[in-house]
């Protein structure tokens, strides 16, 4: 099971997550969203750009709230809001998301 | 010579039966039930449970609760059964009590509610897909079983009767293991056969379901888990 | 969605039983665990050669440490009364579903190898060795199980599948065959301290980030402090309360609640997990493990009082099993029930008269109450059986002008499970949910045809978040599932709040 970037391949799970999270790049990312049916935008690119940077500092994906609430500050309220984050990423901003930041799958009663 | 033999296998039978049952009770007295799983809600004393137990085996509560119709059918197959033995109870026993005499007219007619409720329990058996897909031969054959015990009783009590002093003589000897004459009717003869098989087989069967619903956690444990700590003693072993 | 164009309709009738649809649901299975989950869990990783002398062991072993698992095993009349009462059966059509015909996928290979009848006349009595086939049947179909216990209610002999599903997840464990959900959140709870994988720092950010919130909101200093020694309560809630909606708004309900209580509380990063998914698997000494966190908390932290958030299997094991797998709590303060549930707290207050509501804030919607299944059947609340009934409605009626049940045939003890319990909230298990999910949901319409109910609340994370998932395949809002904490915190009147309007409204009232 692995992503094709360009001629590399990059590991993935079960699920399309990716086993080593240094393989991550903003190629990969575009070949996840790919596989996900979900083209790319400045809105997703806004979103996984969040996800990556809070998670360099704190090794765990945001709360939903937490994104919605820094998209809105940086994007407007008519993009930081959960029902536009469920349009964007059709299978929720935690996991579809986390899948294209090249994140780990958040677990748990969520 | 019949008399022999089946005296032998009554002997057998019982010995199996009381023995067998006793086995198999104390294996579930002793082992233990680590957690509190009563289905709740639940009494939150001794006294609600045993109340919980009464409704239970003499009501067939939660059966109730589920599917009136297996309800019907069962708890009459069941109450039948315990006023039949209860009838039964004067050929065992030199002088009757008065209690035993009091059910002999609703005890024989108890057999047509027997057989009415487990002829129920036998169509829905083949009737219902969703029962049907469950059963097992046995499940099909403890049904036949338990008719055919109760069709050649009440032949006897009705149709054919059979020389019931000689029966109970019969009986009565084998008590203080003596063998004495028993006659050779045929209706008798498959009679006794069946029961005698039905001892054989209570034990090791799931007629064993009799005394286990006394020994299920889910109906007698009490709900008092916050105020009273319960501990298996495998489990304690885990704190050493 | 992207395919939520499916019909909103799934069933006529909430209880509707289908034809039988054999092999409906065969092969279904959950991913399965790597060796690294496993050993987390103190399993082998993978099927170990010679699995077949190890899962009869096993099965030996349960039966002599089990009571539930051998009269269980034995006491099965085969009378049908529970065929129709699995909401994954009602949901599939699978007779492997019906709850007799799943603890018989264990039962025929007990009876081949401990009873005399399946030892001698197999055939008989519907006995089958163990095989390989066997196993994954196993594999599938006890994950097709959400251990609600809806069948135990119904059956005569209270057989409690769960007993039943719990001990074959335990046995395909031992052999090395787990499932990856469950184990490798478990040991995500020994390393990190919750299901999540949410590190104190992390944790610390999030509570600073709501309280921020929560001040915006109120204008008030509404605490949600972590690590503070010398508390009176200890906050155990499910990792989800920190993460997913509508989870969180339940944690701020809790926060406002302790607030007014004027009472000191804190969350502990240790045991930041409220959820034992050791239940799950039927491990005694991993459910163990996870409690023994609680405690140690409550000891480093010096609390008096122990309260559990909304989270159903952790209710169950809290009020249940949390004496008894970690006891006795002597240290704590025994006025209070140990453990306590934040509904409990929550009523006791209002009953006080401590806590003021302005029910219109809640106006805007009709609700319907979903019992949680393990809270409804495996646990209790309050001094009276049936309490765990009562005391989410009262406060949901003090709270909340529209209320409406559903059907008593799918509530209180009868309660449906969400589709999404026991270690099924798992995406790779997807269509199951929804299917079995189908119950609750046609329930739900039903009322919502009656009485135009809009909302539903539950108090179990698990709930929350399958809700969500599941309700848009059925006309609904993702929203339209919320804590019941949640109307709690939409309606609270905090002293000396800001939002000043919601005060005089209440005093003009009355």
């Amino acid at each position: 099971m692995a992503y094709d970037v360009n001629g590399t391949t990059v590991e993935h799970d079960e699920e399309g997550y990716i086993t080593t999270l240094s393989d991550w790049t903003k190629e990969l990312a575009g070949v996840i969203a790919t596989a996900e049916e979900i083209d790319m935008n400045e809105e997703h690119w806004a979103v996984v750009n969040f996800l990556r940077e809070y998670y360099e500092e704190y090794q765990i994906a945001p709360a939903v709230r937490v994104l919605i609430k820094s998209i809105k500050k940086s994007m407007g309220p008519e993009i930081g809001n959960n029902k536009y984050m469920y349009e964007l990423f059709p299978y929720g901003p935690a996991k579809q998301a986390c899948k294209i930041a090249g994140l780990p799958k958040p677990t748990g009663c969520v | 010579m019949l008399g022999v033999i089946y005296a032998i296998l009554f002997y057998i039978a019982t010995a199996i039966i009381v023995v067998g049952v006793a086995m198999r009770v104390r294996t579930y007295a002793r082992t233990p039930a680590p957690l509190k799983i009563p289905t709740t809600p639940a009494p939150t004393t001794g006294w609600g449970v045993f109340w919980r137990m009464v409704r239970e085996v003499l009501l067939f509560q939660s059966l109730y609760k589920s599917n009136k119709w297996i309800w019907l059918f069962g708890w009459m197959m069941h109450m039948s059964l315990w006023l039949i033995l209860a009838r039964h109870m004067r050929y065992f026993i030199f002088e009757s009590y008065w209690w035993i005499d009091a059910v002999q007219f609703v005890g024989t007619y108890a057999s047509f509610t027997f057989l009415f409720g487990l002829g129920g329990l036998l169509i829905r058996r083949f009737a219902v897909e969703r029962i049907r897909y469950i059963s097992s031969p046995s499940d099909v054959l403890m049904l036949l079983l338990l008719i055919g015990i109760g069709a050649s009783g009440s032949l006897m009590r009705f149709v054919t009767h059979t020389d019931i002093v000689s029966v109970k003589a019969f009986m009565l000897g084998l008590s203080r293991f003596h063998v004495g004459h028993l006659p050779s009717d045929p209706v008798l003869l498959v009679h006794l056969a069946l029961v005698i098989t039905l001892m054989i087989i209570f034990p090791i069967s799931k007629l064993m379901h009799a005394p286990g619903v006394f020994f299920s956690p889910s109906r007698n444990q009490i709900d008092n888990s916050r105020d009273k700590r319960h501990l298996a003693p495998w489990a304690a072993e885990l704190e050493k | 969605m992207p395919d939520g164009a499916e019909e909103f309709r799934k069933m006529q009738h909430a209880l509707d039983v289908p034809c039988l649809k054999p092999g409906a649901m065969e092969g279904v299975q959950p991913f399965k665990a790597k060796p690294e989950h496993q050993e987390k869990v103190g399993m082998p990783g993978e099927l170990i050669p010679d699995w077949k002398e190890k899962a009869l062991e096993k099965m030996a072993e349960l039966g002599e440490k089990n009571r539930a698992f051998k009269v269980y095993l034995d006491t099965c009349v085969k009378c049908g009364a529970c065929t129709d009462k699995c909401h994954y059966f009602l949901g599939t059509g699978d007779p492997k579903n019906m709850p007799v015909a799943r603890q018989d996928l264990l039962r025929s290979v007990y009876r081949r190898y401990f009873t005399f009848a399946g030892k001698y006349f197999p055939w008989l009595v519907g006995a089958r060795d163990l095989t390989e086939d066997v196993l994954e049947e196993w594999y599938s179909y006890y994950h097709q199980c959400s251990e609600c216990r809806r069948c135990s209610v119904f059956c005569p002999y209270g057989i409690d599948t769960a007993e039943i599903t719990m001990a074959a997840r335990e046995i395909l464990d031992t052999v090395g065959v787990g499932q990856k959900y469950s184990n490798e959140i478990i040991g995500k709870v020994k390393e990190v301290g919750n299901n999540l994988g949410l590190n104190p720092k992390a944790l610390r950010a999030t509570l600073e980030d709501l309280e921020e919130d929560l001040e915006e909101d109120t204008g008030l200093a509404v605490r949600l402090p972590l690590d503070e020694k010398g508390a009176d309560i200890l906050l155990i809630t499910p990792s989800a309360d920190f993460f997913a909606e509508p989870h969180i708004d339940g944690l701020l309900g809790y926060a406002k609640v302790f607030h007014e209580a004027g009472v000191s509380w804190t969350i502990s990063s240790y045991a930041s997990e409220a959820a034992n998914f050791g239940l799950f698997i039927g491990s005694y000494e991993n459910m163990r493990e996870i409690s023994l966190r609680i405690r140690k908390a409550a000891e480093d932290l010096g609390v008096k009082r122990i309260v559990f958030g909304e989270c159903g299997h952790a209710w169950r094991v809290a009020y249940s099993f949390l004496d008894t797998l970690a006891g006795p709590f002597d240290f704590l303060d025994q006025k209070y029930p140990i453990p306590q549930h934040i509904l409990e707290f929550t009523w006791d207050e209002i009953q006080k008269g401590t806590l003021k509501f302005d029910k219109s804030k809640n106006d805007d919607i009709r609700l319907t109450y979903h019992d949680s299944c393990n809270v409804a059947r495996a646990s209790r609340m309050g001094d009276m059986p049936g309490g765990q009934f009562e005391i989410p409605r009262n406060v949901i009626k003090a709270v909340c002008n529209n209320y409406f049940d559903m059907d008593p045939d799918t509530i209180k003890e009868s309660t449906l499970c969400c589709g999404g319990g026991g270690g099924l909230l798992t995406d790779d298990l997807m269509d199951l949910r929804i299917k079995g999910s189908s119950p609750r949901m046609t329930a739900l319409q039903d009322v919502t045809e009656e009485h135009g109910v809009t909302h539903m609340a539950a108090i179990c994370a698990i709930c929350k978040t399958q809700f969500s998932k599941v309700m848009p395949k059925f006309g609904y809002e993702m929203d339209s599932v919320v804590s019941v904490h949640q109307l709690v915190s939409n309606a609270i009147i905090l002293t000396g709040s800001n939002d000043g309007e919601s005060a005089e409204e209440e005093t003009s009232d009355e």
